[in-house]
């Protein structure tokens, strides 16, 4: 009786489109963030005073590397622009109701096309760009393409072929970078060659405005922000949103209303798939610039965990992907300053957390307050309210 | 109002409800409601849709906190906060739409939600007992994905029976049971619960059911407490009157109601009934059809045939035509294939041989919205299944069938959609606090309107509508039956899938049988005494 049968996995994670007054849910949510993140601090504090530190400094480093200054923030925007993107194509399939979470492998993928493209191909400098970020989303998009045609002619599960497909990309990229044929090193001189490859030439690096103590601003930070302005606008006006919303909120009536679920879903996982890709080809022409193993380095995780924050709003996926960024960009400035590596994973969990469990909480515990208590005049919040009011009518 | 009047032996009644009051922003749905249920009462519970009926119940239920109010149980207050402490007052309810998990069984759903260990056989053992006692009979190992709605509502009455509540809620359970079983129901019910000193609630809009089978109703109007009496003191139309609030005409809708007496031999109605409206004449047959069309119908189903998962034959050769401007109903005992058929021709699933023609052409019937395309609006048996999506907005649910009309190559065209949503909700009556509510906090009934706005407005060629006035109050049913009939003036050819003998006797020129997923007979509306579709639908031919 409690599990109403006909809502849709997808109603809990999308949010809906159109936007809303803040209701009192939302300023529960906040103040309940509040106290987790003080919560988690004081736990890190806690963590890191044991084990020998001063949890004065660590916080002081988690702060100058994410938003003190300009340095900070170009940082934090760094991290963000690739959790940003992954984080838009995890919307768009969680919002067609499929539900992709393989979005580290696709980005290795897209991360392996890109740089094979910008090893290879010769010509001007901003063609040769282009078409290796093509390239990398072709890639990503390919990489999940596998998972919907799996799904779709033979109805395996997207979540498994989604996650395992990850840890082939992660074998494939291996295999890559330790192939002399394919995209190992020249080893130059005399010392082995490393499993990578060569970097990228300077002139194909991703250009980024303003100079180090400013705040700099890459290509990939405009083109994250960019694709989350036309996404936001499509997924809310567009006739393609719609019929996304509909085949994610109830299959069996977009069904009705002639929708292929093969072809929409189907291009909602090569899409999502291809965002991580294009997060992969951002990262290696943006920051990295050489294809290793490790390039992925769980953006493909975290932007996933961005998208689920945000409720799998494209607008409210930008505030979140910052946040996270910021987080990301403090833990490796305070790695830089010896923290133990350990300690630092930890600390970044715990912040993590903070962010991501309020709303659930929140939501458990207006369930609470509405199971408690008759509080007269509280306009209810229909839409988003949890499963009691969820009870068919 | 002499809702005061019900106690006359001093006794403390099982359940009373106080005050309660519910507001959803400016919407008030529960206007400081009274209702007492004594023990051995069948309590009848009215209103129109969106009166808070269910709203009411849910509160009782602890499904819905209210804004004020009072719940006492054998005259003592209780607080109900969750269903949890519903159950422990003994409390239960059959809810209006389905609560079931699709791909459990039905044994799993019935245990669904009790605490301690869980024996399989001995639920297997009780939804038999309370099957055959209460002449629900359902095979406890079935999924109840393969089952059809009336089967279903089985199952939630069952699940519910099975806790043995002291006072139970039914929201409109009948909807889609067949007359013989809600008529089985109600008689075991009523013994039971006289000699059991148990209270019932029972919401219906089929006025028949509730003069037959309840003591006391009352009725609600925009939430507010309108009409209390004894059962045995009124009599349908005046109840007609107060639901409304204006004299209803229930020729139009007494068939759907089930108030014109026919000679269906599975079908009890009180005496009392019976006597004051056979003089209600039925409505004459819509236009008639040219018989025997030669050339083209405008829908035609050739050799429709289709096996379940199961290898169960679910449709077996199936033939229909169905005329320009005629009302044909596809009559016959639920569970006999209806369903597949509606779900076939809403492009759900594709036919296993077979062929579907509209205007002469035959349908793409495995590319999804070819038979939309194609002019075929459908209602479909189960509107919140694959008719709406809950979680949109009431406008876009108006018209997301027909999306290309309201957009542009790109974009939605907001103005055009608002424009038509506030059009139908304004011609089609359907309360709601603005177009952009959520489709989910609407009333039942509010919600099949919006479904049959939709596919009424969209102007078909063919329209099938199954059960088409289901979870209807009596104003709507008297409006869909006149716009039934408006549509086959207009020309469009209507198939009418029903399970109720008036509704079809009142709407169709020519009555199809279904039974076992075949067309057992045709019979022009005048042939078609009870006997012989009686027999036609028992499978033998005519
Ligand atoms: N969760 C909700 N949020 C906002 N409004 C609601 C909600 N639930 C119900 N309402 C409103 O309360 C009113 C009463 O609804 P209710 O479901 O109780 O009607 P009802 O009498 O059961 O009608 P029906 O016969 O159609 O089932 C309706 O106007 C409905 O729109
Ligand atoms: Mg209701």
């Amino acid at each position: 009786m409690t599990a109403p049968a006909r809502r849709p996995l997808a109603s809990y994670v999308v949010g809906n489109a159109g936007l809303r007054r803040p209701s009192a849910d939302a300023w529960r949510t906040a103040g309940i963030t509040v106290v987790c993140v003080l919560v988690a601090c004081a736990l890190a504090a806690l963590l890191v005073a044991i084990s020998g530190g001063s949890p004065t400094e660590v916080v002081d480093a988690l702060v100058t590397g994410s938003v003190a200054d300009s340095a900070g923030w170009s940082q934090t925007l760094v991290n963000a622009a690739p959790l940003l993107l992954v984080a838009l194509g995890a919307c768009i399939a969680n919002r067609a109701g499929v539900f992709n979470i393989g979005q580290e492998g696709q980005l290795l993928i897209g991360a392996m096309l890109g740089c094979f493209v910008a090893l290879r191909l010769q010509g001007p400098g901003w063609m040769v760009i282009t078409v290796a970020l093509v390239a990398a989303a072709a890639g990503g998009g390919a990489w999940s393409g596998i998972s919907a045609a799996m799904y779709y002619t033979r109805g395996t599960n997207v979540v498994v072929t989604t996650l395992l497909l990850t840890f082939i990309a992660a074998q494939v990229v291996q295999f890559a970078v330790n192939s002399p044929s394919l995209l190992q090193e020249t080893g130059i001189g005399n010392g082995p060659a490393r499993p990578q490859s060569d970097a990228v030439p300077e002139y194909l690096r991703l250009a980024s405005f303003g100079q180090y103590p400013d705040l700099t601003i890459g290509v990939g930070v405009i083109l994250a922000v960019v694709a989350t302005v036309v996404l936001a606008v499509l997924i809310a006006r567009s006739r393609w949103g719609f019929r996304l919303n509909m085949l994610g909120l109830n299959p069996m009536a977009a069904r009705h209303a002639g929708i292929r679920a093969s072809r929409l879903g189907g291009s909602a996982l090569v899409l999502s798939g291809a965002f991580a890709g294009l997060a992969g080809g951002v990262i290696l022409l943006g920051t990295v610039f050489r294809l290793q193993p490790a390039i992925s380095n769980n953006f493909g995780w975290d932007g996933l965990l961005v998208a689920l924050v945000a409720r799998s709003r494209p607008g409210l996926a930008l505030p979140v992907a910052v946040l996270f960024g910021g987080l990301r960009a403090g833990s490796s400035y305070l790695a830089a300053t010896g923290v133990p590596d350990y300690l630092v994973d930890v600390v970044q969990a715990l912040l993590v957390l903070a962010f991501v469990v309020p709303p659930v909480l929140s939501a458990l515990w207006g369930r609470r307050i509405r199971n408690r208590s008759a509080v007269p005049d509280t306009p209810a919040r229909p839409s988003a309210a949890p499963a009691k009011e969820e009870v068919p009518v | 109002m002499s809702h005061d009047r019900a106690r006359t032996d001093g006794s403390v009644p099982a359940l009373e409800l106080r005050g309660i009051s519910k507001r959803y922003g400016p919407v008030v749905a529960c206007d400081a409601v009274d209702l007492t249920v004594e023990r051995g009462e069948v309590h009848g519970l009215l209103g129109e849709n969106g009166a808070g009926k269910s709203t009411l119940m849910k509160v009782l239920m602890g499904l819905v906190s209210p804004d004020a109010g009072e719940i006492h149980r054998d005259g003592a207050r209780v607080e109900v906060h969750t269903p949890q402490q519903a159950a422990g007052h003994g409390l239960g309810m059959v809810h209006q739409h389905f609560s079931l998990i699709e791909p459990l069984t039905v044994w799993e759903n019935v245990a669904l939600g009790e605490p301690g260990r869980i024996d399989r056989d001995a639920v297997c053992a009780d939804v038999e007992a309370v099957g055959a006692r209460y002449g629900l009979t359902i095979d406890p190992t079935a999924r109840v994905e393969r089952l059809s709605a009336g089967e279903r509502q089985r199952v939630e009455l069952i699940k519910a029976l099975r806790r043995d509540p002291k006072v139970l809620v039914l929201d409109e359970p009948t909807s889609v049971l067949t007359i013989a079983e809600s008529a089985a129901l109600f008689e075991v019910l009523r013994t039971s619960v006289a000699a059991e000193g148990r209270g019932v609630i029972l919401i219906s809009h089929k006025l028949a059911e509730i003069t037959a089978a309840t003591d006391v109703v009352t009725v609600l109007r925009r939430g507010r407490l309108a009409f209390h009496c004894r059962t045995a003191d009124t009599s349908a139309p005046e109840l007609a009157r107060r639901m409304v609030g204006r004299d209803v005409s229930l020729q139009a809708e007494g068939a759907a109601l089930g108030l014109v007496v026919t000679d269906d031999p599975a079908k009890h109605l009180s005496p009392v009934l019976a006597g004051g409206l056979s003089a209600v004449p039925a409505e004459p047959p819509a236009p008639q059809a040219p018989a025997d069309v030669p050339g083209t119908a405008a829908l035609a189903l050739h050799g429709l045939r289709l096996a379940g998962p199961d290898g169960r034959v679910l449709l077996d050769s199936l033939d229909l035509e169905v005329a320009t401007g005629e009302i044909v109903a596809l009559y016959g005992v639920e569970g006999n294939g209806q369903a597949t058929l509606g779900d076939l021709l809403s492009g759900l699933i594709a036919p296993d041989a077979g062929e579907v023609h509209v205007a002469g052409r035959p349908v793409a019937l495995d590319r999804p919205g070819a038979l939309h395309e194609a002019g075929v609006g459908v209602i479909p048996e189960d509107r919140h299944r694959s008719g709406v999506v809950l979680d949109m907005s009431v406008a876009d649910n108006l018209v997301m069938t027909d999306l290309r009309r309201y957009s542009g190559r790109l974009l939605m065209r907001r103005a055009k959609i608002r424009a038509q949503a506030e059009e139908l909700v304004e011609r089609f009556a359907i309360r709601t606090p603005s177009i952009d509510a959520p489709l989910r906090t609407l009333s039942g009934g509010n919600q099949q309107r919006v479904v049959l706005a939709r596919e009424l407005s969209a102007e078909p060629t063919v329209l099938v509508a199954a059960q088409p006035t289901h979870g209807l109050d009596v104003g709507a049913i008297e409006d869909m039956f006149a716009r039934l009939r408006e549509a086959a003036a207009s020309g469009v050819a209507v198939l009418l899938i029903s399970t109720e003998l008036e509704e079809v006797m009142a709407l169709a020129s020519r009555i199809a049988v279904i039974s076992s997923g075949r067309i057992t007979g045709v019979l022009d509306v005048a042939d078609a005494s009870p006997q012989r579709l009686g027999m036609l639908v028992g499978g033998e031919a005519a």
